[in-house]
Formats: structure tokens, C-alpha cells, sequence
């Protein structure tokens, strides 16, 4: 009987065994809902204070570190100044080689960190999380939930602006959703231009025209009007581009430096969209990277390694204060080398006045406007705007007769005006078709499948769906 | 009312430990329970009236358990028995109902055995007045004080005897005051002991020398390998001191069947990368806050788990992290320093590394990798002693890549100017254009007739080796201590002095109460190693080898030569210096309380710190000036704190049941691992002298990392040895971790396994006698594997990473993460295992084989995403199922065995073979260029290399005929692309063989390793770089004069360049692929003599003069020589810019006083 007994007992002891764990296992397993310094996004998008940080964390990201450059940095101006006709190169790097022979590879490390620059989790995915946040959120005001939420809606457009215009088509990703993201395929030009438009015209409607702190360094109102002029511009809406930088223009907020070497400074007048650059403790003197970039810092020698290419420096004219002001001349005792000075600010010299790296200037708009009427056939008009910046320039008035001399002249004028910035150049050329013209005699080797920057091959593997552009081996 | 009192007690304590002493009173429940059960069948209670004899029998059968043997015709003689018995003991219930019966009774272990009575002599009244009523009682225990439970004590020359119970005592009655005891144990050599009037006996046997009764650790225990169904290899303390390591992990290479290991530089301190059984999950990759592929080991040292995961101490870059190119070493923190260069290899007694499902699956969701069971010494019973040993010597980098002269060097460099097109800068007036001279000032301004060999000049140095070590044991048969301490200095073979130094202290205590009840354990192990060393692990011999001097006489960097900037000087990363601290406490307390013979309460409590202080400098002298003007001088400080908390209560019960043994063990689990992290760095500093205090920085960064693991588990093992036959264990966990979301915490795994010991069958001795020993073992079980980053079930956002990044208008920003899946959870490793053990001629031959397979399913990895979802990954479940296979094969002869000469030898192998064996929606999957199903996960498609072509650039194989510079290699040939699968870099096998020879006192053994494998060749280096060969840096002597140079050369190398210009776009392109082809691999196997140990033992008499109990003279090599194809570096660390391996040789006394 007592034998019995204890095989009762011995049941009841595993039956405890097996379920006793689950009353307490799970309590010996808690730990603290977020690990110490995260939080969750849910967290994110309730209070105010930590909204605006995460909206500002996408412009902290911008500038990058001590002498990266990144997507929003620097490379979008090095590369395609490399790859079209402004830069050209005294080093032996061979990536900065291939950019200027125009052979990239899809496996080259510079296309694929340029992919990474747009797509990364503080770029697009940052920006679509805080879409998504905002947009879910029921605590915050409606006023900063607009405010922000244009906000990161004019990033969103102004990074698809340059992937398309880089790559050609590319994923349209537009949620975090990673299990519908990982599989997306290039999406037509077409589409992305209608979310840049869509993304912008909601930003117009969510911005007002103050900016919301101190300086220019979030977008308002007309940073996305700006931006969207720039897009109906390059979309041939010649219409709406010029009465979108009109309301730049005309808005009273912005006023062309009236010395061209004051443009890039911080706090210019004729900023839209001005960032201060970033890098933490190693850049304590506030350059830009593109300060750092093309400003030669060596002490034993005055080689830049980034040099202003021969028909950049022949299309100015004399006079052009430009040609004194953004372009810089260095030697090495024998040999005359001229590079980029926009920003003059470097490591070892930062005693001019503080710089901040301009995303959308004035200047910018008032060629918008300009071309936009002159393919609206208005020369005058297109005049007009032409010579406010020539002026500005310290040149003399120019004349047009007919709507194509006016193309030309303005083509001459972008070159000029918007030298080795953010990839005008290169984008104008693509635009208006004459890409292989003009680089098939002045680069040998040019192919006109070059226009378009590889899709980089880690990425392909990763997404079969992914194509390669025309050109490429993959 | 109960529970009210309770609780009030325990209000003040934290929330867990009221949880862990729940368990612990669960546990204590269970254990009453078993009490009561026992304490019945003890005794006998009994009462009847002329009852035939076997039917009295069966009766305490059914009470006590314990089985009846006798033969029917003694039974008949027998009379029927009538007895009255209250609870009274079963050998007193036997003495009294066969009083006056003609039957004798002796009980072994947990049988009675019924014999006739030898009449006569007790009849005799002469013999009766001889043998009194005396008592003798005594324990049994092994060398190492372990009490030996179900020793045998038998009378010599009578039936009388008894077998020792679990304390190891026993327990005689009626035995002559000078008989003889004699002592048996499975295992160990029997005893004879004459009683010469004692009553008390502590008996120590020695175990015998057949290899399959050595002592093997297991989870929660120990067993040998006769009787032990899992597969588990051991490397004691006598092997570990043969090899002069600093990291014992470098100890096991080839030791042990089925674990790779191989170290990853031959920095001291580098760490050291272990598998065992081969690649289980897909990723290997980083991105979940895990430096190393997780499919490192479990680790347990003394009870406690040690370095999570292998990961590396240093927070910033040190020499011992392996750079992959020349000059810009930018690699990861994927390699570094090994946790375990804090444990001196002295104070380990004996590592066991447990494989299949049947050790490792009690080990649940952490034994999925296999786990190592690392065990430091402790005191013995007897006379206190002292031993002390020194070693001193040096290493020396073996195969430093022998590179071109100046002469071969400027051939190639003028070959690849004038393959750019630009050869008129090799004479005036291009050579004196200040331009070209910066450009190319190896051609244009150096010395042309100068030549270094850098090599020399950096790895070429000698690198003291010094240990030291001194440890004082001893104790009675309750109480033993041991305390140790240990130093030891290694040296980088660098210029500069560094040098990793090591303290090292091990307190070990235990004590058992005089009755075995009570047994405490106690062992404290506390080390200090800091290793000083540089940033970098620059690979200087690539300087052009007329590089002019980069040292002035007075020790100051040279930065200009003629007026040209040097731009590499690799003295100035020397500079940087990189210092690393290291403190490592481990500690474990268990406490075990014998409730009753056989049931046993336990408990162990570990803990474990490890703390690592990082401090790397930069200061602006280590700078090139032209660098200062945008570098500032900086200093980085990093902090890692680790600490584990472990409680492990346990309830043991064994006992005899039938004719076999039973062991249970129930158990549970509470683990609490925190890992804290802190990075400052500071620049901004007006002197390079304040640099060591972050006080001093005008502008600081800091980042901070914390990372909270808890686990919890109850486990259990059943196992039952019947007769020494038949074997069977079972086992089983539950648990939960806090790495996985809500609902997907616990898990449960379990293992089975069975054995036959065929040679214990009568029919099998008779038939095969020179077989000494046959086993039949199989095992299956499931382990998981949680090794992943917490909190990736959630969208985390955290600050702006402070080093990229500077706040936005004041305030840091905050950013992203992690991709979020909520879903996420064990992976599950199916393991089986079938083996045999066979030991021939009376063991002095033992061999082994061991098939396993183990299946790995519903992977937790990384998932690889395409970066357009914003991240590289997210943690998931991939459904690949991968699998691992292999055979391992051990033999261990005594091959000469004379009383003067000895000759012992032990060979493993290992051959593995692993596969995809399915992946559904590979297609789609981001995997699906990258894995193939049926093949190796290690198997990859590259190009296909087809030789240099016409224009001198490499070409590869098209996939549909024909050549091409730019291979699409991504698409396979079926798919229309030009991608072929590259070799397999799985080794096919690989082993050691082990020869000791003793002859009086000298003592000679070398250890054999060898590998065959597929690996990455030295090109792999130089065109990982994207730095082509004819860039200003030197290339190994093998390649000079097999560059192509003209149309009609059957070069091996393409044509060098120096820049890309429209003339050589093609040799671009060829260089460009060379990384993805074949070419960079071939065949990486090695016989390596990995040591070499020499010992004499000083004679008796001189130790008499000396007055030492022992005192021994040692010689001992590490890395000899290696037998390879491999053409330039090492075959084991495969990387020609990583610091080579090192050989080290070294000479030590010890003593024992």
C-alpha cells in the first residue's frame, strides 16, 4: 500500500515538474521593455520632443562623418563631376579612376555604398518610418503633425529626385514593410516622378511658409516648392515650373548675395534649404565635405586631388566673378591647378567665415523660371531672369534671338552657376538629350550607356528582381 | 498561511531570487517525495507463521527492491520460517528469519545472494571462538577522493562481502580480525587489504590504465567512456602543459575529433575560432550585435558559463584584429582578442567537449553548437605540496611571405607605367615634373639601389615567451584547498615592445562532512591580463622595398624624403598604441546534502565578471603633418562589463534497481547575463601627453550599449545501466529565454540513447576473447540554439550614432535600429549518432567510430535583405534545413610497454561533409544566387579563370563558349551567365596523431595535425584590395617575371597598372573579377608537427640531495614545421596580411616540494 502511495507521489512530483514551469518561467525571463537608451516607434511618434528628433536624426544623418561622403554629402557632386565634365582626377585611386573613364562595374564599392547613401535606415527607411509613425499617431497636434510630416515628404522627394536621376528606375519604397520591400522591382521613371509630385504637393500643403527653427535648415513651405519646380522643370511642366519658382521668387524671403563669395556662407540669403555640417567630434571647425573634398590640405605639396576639368575653366568668361570666387588655383612650382572653392572651409583652414552646405539656393530657382519661359517661348521674361544672375556675377546683360540661342545661353549659364553642385551638370546634360554630344568629343571611351550608373551587384543578388541597366555585364 | 509567512519573509528580496527559491522549494518538495518512497523500502516489516522460505523472500523482494538469487535445490533443505519483524533492517530481517537455517546470505549492491552454509567449520567450536562479532568499516574512494559508490568488498577467500554505497563506505560484520578485504571496482585496479585487527579503512583504489575507464565530464556530472552513450572527447591538464599556449583554446587543434579550430593571427591573444560538427546556420554574417558566426560552442567553465558566443573583448581595433589589405586596414572588428587568453592553460585540468544529442540536448536551446566543458584543478588529499614551474623562451613568425627585390620590385612597377601609357615620365623631363615625382616617387625619387627587407624589419623579430606558475594543494580526506598563481609575459614579434601579460589566481576549496552528507565545493578563479599592443596589425612588408629609412636617428618619424612625402610610415600606427585590460572573475559555489543513500539535494551557484578596459591613443605625433592639418590627435576609451549570474538546483537519485543501476537527475536552471557597454572618445586635446584622460578632451563622444539575457530551464536525465550491459539514458529540457518574443520564449528538447556493451555477453568472450571491450551506442536528440541579439521582435530607435553624426540643432537625433519580426524562435538542431567502442587485447588497443548527422531546421539567422528595406537584415526563421555529417574515428594504442620503455600513441580523424538539403523559395529568396540546395553553405558561384589574354588582362570562361574580362557570374551557366561554383572551402578532413615515448626518466612525445582542405591563396589578398598589382606597394617574390609584358607571354599575372586609363580599361575589368574567380583558390591543406615536448625527470637521488619530491626538466615546441603545398603565408589563417602564426619554443623546470 505504501508502495502505491509513493507512486502516487511520484506522478504528482512530474506533474508539478511539468507545469510548475510555466507559472514561473516566464516571470524568470522578464527583462525591461527596451533595452536601455531605445525606444519602440510606437514611443517615438507620442511625444513631441522625441517626434522632432526623429525627424531631425534623417537630417543629423545628412551630413555624415569627418570626411564621408555619402548620398547626401558630397558624392552626388564628386561622382557625377567625375563621370561628366567638371572634375577630373591627380591621384591613383582606381574608384575615383572609373568614375571619370566612365567604366563602372556593378560590383564597385562607390555604387553601392551611393545605393546604401538613399536606402539606408537613416535615409529612405527613416523618412517612411516617420510617415508611417506620424500618420498613426493620435496625440500629437495636427500643426506639428503636419509640419513634420511635409518635412520628411520633401526628403522623400528630394532623394527620389536624384536615385532616378542617377540609376534611371529604382524601387519605389514607400513603407518599412520589409517583407514587401525586399522583393519590389525598379519601378518605371514615370512612377517615381508621380510620387516625388504627389509627396511634394502634400508637403505644400503641410508646410507654412516660416520655417519651424531657427535658421533654414528644415524645410518649409517653399523648399518644397522649390524642389518641385526644379521636378516639373525636368518633367517639362514649363508652366507649372515657372509658377512654382515664381512663388520662391517673389516670395520676399529670399534675396540673391550680391557678392557671389557669400553664397555658400551660413546664413545666406538666398538659402532655401541649408544644412550645418555634421561629423561630431573630428570636425569641430564645422567644414563641409565638400570643404574637405576639394580643398588641398597637404602641407609638402598643392596638388588638389580634384581638379577643375579644362572645359569647366574654358566656359567661363573673364570677369565672371564666379570664375574667382568658386573656382581656386593651387601649384606645385611647375604645374597650375584650379578646383572646386565653393566651400573654402578645410581642415587646416577654416578662419573664413562659417559655411553651410546648400541644399536648394535662389540662384537655383531663377534659372528654373528662366528656362521655363523660354520654352514657353517668353525670351524676355527668360532674359530677365538670366541677366539677375549674371549680373549678380559681375557680367554683362546677354541677348537672345530665338528660343534656341536662349536654351543655349541657359545651358551655358547652369554649367556656370551651378558648377560641382549636387549633379546639375550631369543631370542637364541627361535631360536635355545631349549627354553623348557633348561628352562623346571631350571624353574618349564615352558610352552613351554610361549615363546611367550601374545597379550595384550585391544588390541584384539580394533581389532577383532587380534588373541591371543597359551596358552593364550584370 | 503558508505562503502569507513566506512571502513576508522574502518582501525585501528581488523579484527572481523569490522566484529561484521557489524553485528550489519545488525541488525540495520532489525530494521529500522521495524520501517517503525510500524510506519504506529499507527496511523490512514482516510477520507470518511457517512460511515457505521463497515465499518469505518475494515478500521483502517486493518491499525492499532488492532482488533474491539462490538455487531451488538449496531452497529445499530450508525449513519454513516464522518471524515477527517491525520495521526492522533488511540484513537484520535476513539474520533473524535464517537463523538456524542451513542457508548463508550476502548481499552485493542491491541483490541478496542465498548460498548453502559451509556446515562444518562454523560448527567447529574452535572456528567460533576465532571469528568474534567484530565490525569493519571503511570508504572507498578514486585518487581524487570521489567517494566510489558499488565498489565491491569481498573476504578474501569466502562468499562474505558487500558493495559500497553512494558515500563509498561499506560496512562488514563477522569478519575474522585478520582476514584479508579485497576490493574491486569497474575501472579501477582491485586492492588487497589485511585488517590486521583495524576497524576503520579509508581505501583509495587507482584506476587502471585502460583508456575507457578515464573519467569523462558530462552535463551535471561525470561518467567514462565504457559506460558512456554520448560522444564526448576530453584533453587533460597533461596534454595542455606539453603546449606552450597563451590561449588554451590553441590547445585543442587537432586534439579532438570533430572540433575545428583555428586561430586567426598569430597575435598573442588573437582570438581563436572553434566549430564543432561543421556549419549549422546559413548566416555567418555580423548585424545582430554578434561579432563571430553563432555557431560557436557553449561554454562552461567550473559550472559557469563563460564568453558568450567567443565574442572578442576589444571594443576598437588592436594588432591581433587581422587587416585584409595592405595599407588600409579598415576591417571590422570581426576578429580580435579571445575571452579566453584570460584563463591560464596551467589552472585547467581537463577540457570535454560533448558533440551528439545525448550530451549536449540536457543543454536545451544552447547546446545546438556543441559545448565545452572547461574544469580547473583542484587540491587532492594528502601532505601539502608545493609545485612550481617556470618556462621560458620565444616565439618567432613562421612563413613570412618572401617579397620582391628592389630590382623586381621597380621591373614591375616601370612595366605597369608603361602599360598606363605613361612611360614618358620615366625619363627627363616627365621624371622631373614635381608632380610625377609625388606620384611616383619609388620610381622617380628613392634610391633605386636601396633595398629593405621589411619583413624582416617588422615580423622578423623574436618574441619572449615566459610562465610561471606555482601552486600550493593539499588536504585531508574531508577537506581539500588548492591556490595557484601564474604569470605570463608574450611578446608581439613587432618592433615596440608589446607585449600581452598575463596574472592569473585559482582558489579552489572543498569540503566533505565526515559522514559524505554534506559536500561543499568551492572554486574562485581570478585573472588580469592586459595586452598592449598597436591599432593596427599593418602589414608593413609590402613597402616598396627602396623606401628610405622611416626613422631619423633620433627615433622621430621621417615624413619627407628630397623634399617627397612618404605618406606610409607603418612606424607611426607602432604609435598607436592600443592597451587592453582585461579582469575576469569566475566563481562557483555548490553545495550537495545527501538526504538519504542515494538522494542527493545540490545546488550550484556561479558568477561570473569579465570586464575589459580599452584604452587606444592617437596622438598627433603618430601623424603624418600633411595628415594634421585635418586629423586631430584622439583617444578612445571603451568599457565592457559581462556578468553572468547562474543557480542550478538539482536533486540526484540512484540507486539499484533490478540487476542495474538507475541515475536520475532532475534539475533546473536560472541564468542572468548582462553585457554593458561604454565608448568615449575624445579629441580635441592640447597635448598628446594628456591624452590617457578623457577629462582633457575638448570634445567627447560617447556611445552606450547594454545588452540583458535571462534564461530558465528544468531538465532532467534518466539513465539506467543494467548490469553493465545494457545502457539507456534519457534526457530532456524545458526552456525559455528572453532573446525571443512574447509567446515564443520556451522550448522544449530532449535526447535518447542506448547502448549494448556486446562484450560483457558469455557467448562474445568466448567466441572473440582478444576483444576486450565492445560497446554499440546510438543516440538522437534535438538542441536549439538562441544565440541572437535581444529585442529584435520590436522597431527599436535609439540616439544618432554619436560617431557619424553630430546633434541637429542641438538635440541628437534619433534614428532606426532594426527591421522588426515578431515571430522569430528556436532554431532546432536534430541530432543522431550511431558509434562503436572496441577495445582489443586487454584495452591496450581502443578504438572508436562515431557516424552522426545532424539536421539544422527553421534556421534563426539574419535574413539578408537588399538594403531598399532600409537594412542588411532582420532576425528570421529561414526554412532551410542544412545538414551535417561526418565520421570520426579514434585509436589509442600502447604500442611497447615494458617495465623501462613505454610508446603510447593516439590518432583522430574527422571527415565532415555538409549540405543544403532543402531551402523552399530559394528562387526568390534573397539566397538565391548564394546557396544552392544539394551543395555545401559554404559552396559559392564565381568566374570561371581562363589565363591572361592577348592584351595581357585576365580573362574568364563564358558560359556559352568563348572569354570574356567582365564574367557575369552572378547567373549560373544553366541560367545564360558565366557563374560557376568556386571550390569547396569545407575541410574534407582533418586529425592529429599523438606518439609519447617514456624511457626511464626521459619522456618524448610529438603531436602530428593535419588538414586537408580548399582555401583562399595568397592572390586573394592582393586583389581583395581593389589596389591592382603595379600600385606603389610591394607584391610577393613568387609573382616577379610572371607579369605579362608583351603579346606571346605565357604570363600567370596580368599585365601590372597603376591607373585606369582607355589603353588598359581591359586589365581593369580582368582584376576586377580575379577576387570572384578560382583563381584565388587552391589547395590549403597541412601536415604541421604542431609540437614537439621533451621532459626528464631528475633522478631520486639527486631529488634526495635536493631535498624536492620531484623535479623535471622540460623542452617544448609549438608550430615546428609545416608540411604544405600552400605557396606564400599560412594555410591555417589563410590571410596574407594578417600577422603570421608563430612558432614558439620553450625550456622550463618544475618542482614539487
Amino acid at each position: 500500500m505504501k508502495n502505491k502511495q509513493s507512486t502516487t507521489n511520484l506522478y504528482l512530483a512530474w506533474t508539478l515538474a511539468l507545469v510548475l514551469p510555466a507559472f514561473s518561467c516566464k516571470k524568470l525571463i522578464e527583462i525591461p521593455a527596451n533595452a536601455p537608451g531605445n525606444i519602440v516607434t510606437s514611443q517615438v511618434f507620442t511625444d513631441s520632443g522625441s517626434a522632432v528628433a526623429a525627424v531631425t536624426g534623417i537630417y543629423s544623418g545628412f551630413m555624415g562623418s569627418f570626411g564621408s561622403f555619402d548620398f547626401p554629402s558630397g558624392a552626388i557632386t564628386l561622382y557625377t563631376g567625375l563621370s561628366g565634365d567638371e572634375l577630373g582626377y591627380t591621384g591613383t585611386g582606381q574608384s575615383s579612376q572609373a568614375f571619370f573613364q566612365n567604366q563602372l562595374l556593378p560590383t564597385t564599392q562607390n555604387i553601392s555604398d551611393l545605393w546604401q547613401g538613399a536606402y539606408g535606415s537613416s535615409r529612405l527607411y527613416q523618412i517612411n518610418a516617420c510617415i508611417e509613425g506620424l500618420s498613426a499617431n493620435k496625440t500629437l497636434s495636427a500643426s506639428l503633425k503636419n509640419q513634420l510630416t511635409g518635412e520628411v515628404k520633401t526628403a522623400r522627394a528630394f532623394f527620389y529626385f536624384n536615385l532616378v536621376n542617377l540609376f534611371g528606375p529604382v524601387p519605389l519604397v514607400v513603407s518599412t514593410d520589409y517583407q514587401i520591400n525586399n522583393t519590389l522591382p525598379r519601378s518605371d521613371t514615370g512612377l517615381v516622378y508621380q510620387q516625388i509630385v504627389a509627396d511634394l504637393t502634400d508637403a505644400e500643403k503641410q508646410l507654412s511658409a516660416p520655417y519651424p527653427s531657427a535658421g533654414r535648415e528644415r524645410p518649409n513651405l517653399y523648399t518644397a516648392l522649390a524642389l518641385h519646380a526644379r521636378v516639373n522643370l525636368y518633367r517639362q511642366r514649363w508652366a507649372e515650373a515657372e509658377a512654382a519658382a515664381s512663388k520662391v521668387i517673389d516670395a520676399g524671403v529670399y534675396h540673391l548675395e550680391t557678392d557671389v563669395a557669400n553664397v555658400f556662407f551660413a546664413g545666406s540669403a538666398e538659402a532655401i534649404w541649408q544644412l550645418p555640417p555634421g561629423g561630431g567630434v573630428f570636425n569641430p571647425n564645422m567644414v563641409t565635405t565638400e570643404g574637405y573634398l576639394f580643398v588641398p590640405d597637404m602641407i609638402y605639396t598643392q596638388v588638389p586631388p580634384y581638379v577643375i576639368s579644362d572645359h569647366l575653366y574654358a566656359a567661363f568668361g573673364t570677369g565672371d566673378e564666379r570664375l574667382t570666387n568658386w573656382i581656386n588655383t593651387s601649384t606645385d612650382g611647375v604645374h597650375t591647378y584650379h578646383y572646386p572653392a565653393k566651400y573654402k572651409r578645410s581642415y587646416s583652414n577654416y578662419s573664413s567665415p562659417a559655411e553651410d552646405y546648400m541644399v536648394l539656393r535662389l540662384g537655383e530657382q531663377y534659372l528654373v523660371r528662366a528656362e521655363a519661359r523660354a520654352e514657353q517661348n517668353n525670351i524676355a521674361g527668360a532674359l530677365d531672369d538670366v541677366n539677375t544672375i549674371r549680373e549678380r556675377a559681375g557680367l554683362a546683360d546677354t541677348a537672345a534671338a530665338t528660343q534656341a540661342d536662349m536654351l543655349g545661353i541657359l545651358m551655358r549659364e547652369r554649367q556656370l552657376e551651378l558648377s560641382c553642385e549636387w549633379g546639375h551638370r550631369w543631370y542637364d546634360l541627361k535631360r536635355t538629350g545631349t549627354i553623348s554630344t557633348v561628352l562623346g568629343t571631350e571624353k574618349p571611351g564615352w558610352k552613351p550607356s554610361a549615363a546611367y550608373y550601374p545597379i550595384p551587384l550585391n544588390q541584384i543578388k539580394l533581389n532577383p528582381r532587380l534588373t541591371q541597366n543597359e551596358g552593364y555585364t550584370q | 498561511m503558508l505562503c502569507v509567512k513566506r512571502k513576508a519573509i522574502f518582501l525585501f528580496m528581488p523579484s527572481e531570487i523569490w522566484l529561484v527559491m521557489r524553485l528550489t522549494a519545488f525541488l525540495l518538495t520532489f525530494a521529500l517525495l522521495q524520501v517517503s518512497a525510500r524510506s519504506v523500502s529499507q527496511n523490512v516489516t514482516y510477520s507470518g507463521k511457517n512460511v515457505p522460505i521463497d515465499q518469505f523472500f518475494s515478500a521483502v523482494r517486493q518491499q525492499t527492491g532488492f532482488a533474491f538469487f539462490y538455487n531451488d535445490q538449496d531452497l529445499r533443505s530450508a525449513r519454513p520460517v516464522t518471524v515477527e519483524l517491525r520495521n526492522v533492517p533488511l540484513e537484520k530481517a535476513l539474520e533473524e528469519s535464517l537463523a538456524g537455517q542451513p542457508l548463508a546470505f550476502v548481499i552485493k549492491g542491491n541483490t541478496v545472494f542465498i548460498t548453502p552454509k559451509k556446515m562444518a567449520p562454523v560448527l567447529s567450536p574452535a572456528a567460533l571462538a576465532i571469528e568474534p562479532p567484530n565490525e569493519v568499516r571503511g570508504q572507498v574512494t578514486d585518487s581524487l577522493g570521489n567517494p566510489l559508490a558499488g565498489a565491491s568488498v569481498v573476504v578474501k577467500g569466502t562468499r562474505k562481502g558487500t558493495s559500497t554505497d553512494a558515500a563509498g563506505s561499506f560496512r562488514l560484520s563477522h569478519v575474522g580480525e585478520n582476514a584479508t578485504l579485497l576490493i574491486s571496482f569497474s575501472g579501477y585496479f582491485s586492492r588487497e587489504i589485511k585488517l590486521n585487527g583495524k576497524d576503520y579503512f579509508d581505501i583509495v583504489l587507482q584506476r587502471n590504465n585502460s583508456p575507457l575507464d578515464a573519467v569523462q565530464v558530462i552535463a551535471y556530472g561525470t561518467n567514462i567512456q565504457r559506460y558512456n552513450l554520448g560522444s564526448v572527447s576530453s584533453l587533460t591538464s597533461e596534454e595542455i602543459a606539453k603546449q606552450p599556449v597563451m590561449d588554451v583554446l590553441l590547445a585543442l587543434e587537432g586534439r579532438v575529433p570533430g572540433l575545428s579550430v583555428s586561430s586567426t593571427s598569430g597575435a598573442p591573444g588573437a582570438a581563436v575560432n572553434l566549430q564543432i560538427r561543421g556549419q549549422n546556420t546559413l548566416s555567418s554574417s555580423s548585424g545582430l550585435g554578434l561579432t563571430l558566426p553563432f555557431d560557436q560552442p557553449l561554454f562552461i567553465v567550473d559550472g559557469v558559463p563563460f564568453a558568450p558566443q567567443n565574442r572578442n573583448t576589444n571594443l576598437y581595433r588592436t594588432m591581433g584584429t587581422p587587416s585584409s589589405t595592405p595599407f588600409n586596414d579598415q576591417s571590422i572588428l570581426n576578429a580580435g582578442l579571445s575571452p579566453f587568453s584570460s584563463i591560464n592553460p596551467a589552472d585547467i585540468e581537463r577540457i570535454d567537449v560533448l558533440r551528439d544529442a545525448d550530451a549536449t540536448s540536457i543543454y536545451g536551446s544552447q547546446g545546438a553548437n556543441g559545448v565545452i566543458l572547461i574544469t580547473t584543478k583542484k587540491g587532492k588529499p594528502g601532505a601539502t605540496r608545493l609545485d612550481v614551474y617556470v618556462k621560458s623562451g620565444a616565439s618567432k613568425a613562421t612563413r613570412i611571405p618572401k617579397m620582391m627585390t628592389t630590382q623586381q620590385y621597380l621591373a614591375m612597377r616601370r612595366n605597369a607605367v608603361i602599360s598606363d601609357g605613361m612611360g614618358s615620365i620615366l625619363s627627363p623631363p616627365g621624371s622631373n615634373d614635381p608632380y610625377n615625382q609625388k606620384s611616383y616617387p619609388d620610381l622617380l625619387v628613392f634610391d633605386s639601389t636601396r633595398y629593405t627587407d621589411w619583413g624582416k624589419e617588422f615580423l622578423g623579430g623574436e618574441a619572449p615567451f615566459t610562465d610561471a606558475h606555482a601552486s600550493l594543494s593539499g588536504g585531508t580526506q574531508t577537506t581539500t584547498f588548492n591556490l595557484t598563481g601564474g604569470y605570463t609575459h608574450t611578446g608581439y614579434s613587432y618592433p615596440g615592445g608589446f607585449a600581452d601579460n598575463r596574472v592569473s589566481a585559482n582558489a579552489g576549496f572543498h569540503h566533505n562532512s565526515s559522514d559524505h552528507r554534506l559536500v561543499v565545493d568551492l572554486s574562485t578563479y581570478y585573472s588580469y591580463d592586459r595586452n598592449n599592443s598597436s591599432t593596427s596589425s599593418l602589414s608593413a612588408f609590402a613597402l616598396p622595398p627602396n623606401q628610405p629609412d622611416l626613422l631619423d636617428g633620433n627615433g622621430k618619424l621621417v615624413w619627407l624624403y628630397k623634399g617627397i612625402d612618404v605618406v606610409n610610415n607603418p612606424f607611426a600606427y607602432l604609435k598607436q598604441s592600443s592597451d587592453i585590460q582585461s579582469y575576469n572573475l569566475n566563481s562557483n559555489l555548490k553545495i550537495s546534502y545527501q538526504l538519504l543513500p542515494g538522494l542527493n539535494l545540490s545546488s550550484g551557484f556561479g558568477y561570473s565578471k569579465y570586464n575589459t578596459r580599452q584604452y587606444n591613443a592617437n596622438p598627433s605625433s603618430s601623424y603624418n603633418p600633411t595628415a594634421l592639418a585635418y586629423i586631430q590627435s584622439s583617444a578612445n576609451f571603451g568599457n565592457t562589463d559581462q556578468e553572468t549570474l547562474i543557480i542550478e538546483p538539482q536533486l540526484s537519485y540512484n540507486r539499484t534497481l533490478g540487476r542495474g543501476k538507475l541515475d536520475v537527475l532532475a534539475g533546473g536552471t536560472y541564468k542572468k547575463n548582462s553585457n554593458d557597454q561604454t565608448t568615449l572618445t575624445g579629441t580635441g586635446y592640447s597635448s598628446d601627453d594628456l591624452l590617457g584622460s578623457i577629462a582633457q578632451a575638448s570634445a567627447i563622444t560617447a556611445t552606450t550599449h547594454s545588452l540583458q539575457y535571462k534564461y530558465a530551464a528544468f531538465f532532467g536525465r534518466i539513465g539506467y545501466n543494467w548490469s553493465g550491459k545494457y545502457l539507456i539514458n534519457l534526457t530532456g529540457r524545458r526552456d525559455g529565454s528572453s532573446n525571443f518574443g512574447p509567446g515564443r520564449q520556451f522550448g522544449n528538447f530532449g535526447s535518447v540513447a542506448a547502448g549494448w556493451i556486446f562484450s560483457e555477453e558469455p557467448f562474445f568472450k568466448k567466441a572473440l576473447p582478444f576483444i576486450s571491450f565492445g560497446k554499440l551506442r546510438g543516440s538522437y536528440g534535438t538542441t536549439g540554439t538562441d544565440g541572437i541579439a535581444p529585442y529584435q521582435y520590436q522597431a527599436n530607435w535609439g540616439p544618432a550614432n554619436a560617431s557619424s553624426t553630430s546633434p541637429f540643432q542641438g538635440v541628437i537625433g534619433l534614428q532606426p535600429l532594426n527591421l522588426f519580426n515578431p515571430v522569430y524562435s528556436w532554431a532546432v538542431n536534430k541530432k543522431s549518432e550511431a558509434g562503436v567502442d572496441l577495445g582489443f587485447l586487454k584495452d591496450r588497443i581502443v578504438a572508436g567510430l562515431s557516424i552522426y548527422q545532424s539536421r539544422c531546421g527553421n534556421q534563426l539567422v539574419q535574413y539578408q535583405l537588399p538594403i531598399q528595406t532600409g537594412f542588411f537584415g532582420v532576425a528570421a526563421n529561414l526554412p532551410a534545413l542544412v545538414q551535417n555529417s561526418g565520421i570520426e574515428i579514434t585509436l589509442t594504442t600502447t604500442n611497447i610497454r615494458t617495465p623501462d620503455f613505454t610508446w603510447t600513441s593516439s590518432f583522430n580523424i574527422s571527415f565532415q561533409k555538409n549540405k543544403l538539403l532543402a531551402f523552399p523559395g530559394l528562387e526568390t529568396s534573397p539566397y538565391a544566387s548564394t546557396y544552392f540546395i544539394g551543395k555545401s553553405v559554404n559552396t559559392m558561384v564565381g568566374a570561371k579563370y581562363a589565363g591572361v589574354d592577348s592584351t595581357g588582362a585576365y580573362r574568364y570562361a563564358k558560359g556559352k563558349g568563348g572569354y570574356t574580362n567582365r564574367p557575369n557570374f552572378l547567373n549560373s551557366v544553366e541560367q545564360g551567365g558565366d557563374g560557376y561554383f568556386l571550390p569547396n572551402t569545407d575541410p574534407k578532413y582533418f586529425g592529429g596523431l599523438n606518439n609519447t615515448f617514456s624511457y626511464k626518466n626521459f619522456n618524448l612525445s610529438f603531436f602530428l595535425r593535419f588538414n586537408k582542405q580548399t582555401g583562399q591563396n595568397y592572390r586573394a589578398g592582393i586583389y581583395s584590395s581593389g589596389q591592382y598589382p603595379g600600385a606603389m606597394s610591394n607584391l610577393p617574390a613568387a609573382m616577379a617575371g610572371h607579369f605579362w609584358q608583351k603579346p606571346g607571354d605565357q604570363a600567370s599575372f596580368a599585365r601590372p597598372i597603376t591607373a585606369i586609363t582607355p589603353t588598359n580599361i581591359g586589365v581593369y575589368f580582368g582584376n576586377s573579377y580575379y577576387y570572384f574567380s578560382d583563381a584565388v583558390y587552391s589547395d590549403a591543406s597541412y601536415i604541421r608537427l604542431q609540437n614537439l615536448s621533451f621532459s626528464y625527470t631528475m633522478p631520486d637521488s639527486w631529488l634526495r640531495k635536493a631535498r624536492v619530491k620531484n623535479c623535471v626538466f622540460t623542452m617544448s615546441a609549438q608550430n615546428l614545421l609545416t608540411i604544405t603545398g600552400y605557396e606564400l603565408g599560412d594555410p591555417e589563417t589563410r590571410n596574407l596580411y594578417s600577422i603570421p602564426v608563430q612558432r614558439t619554443i620553450v625550456a622550463g623546470l618544475s618542482f614539487t616540494f
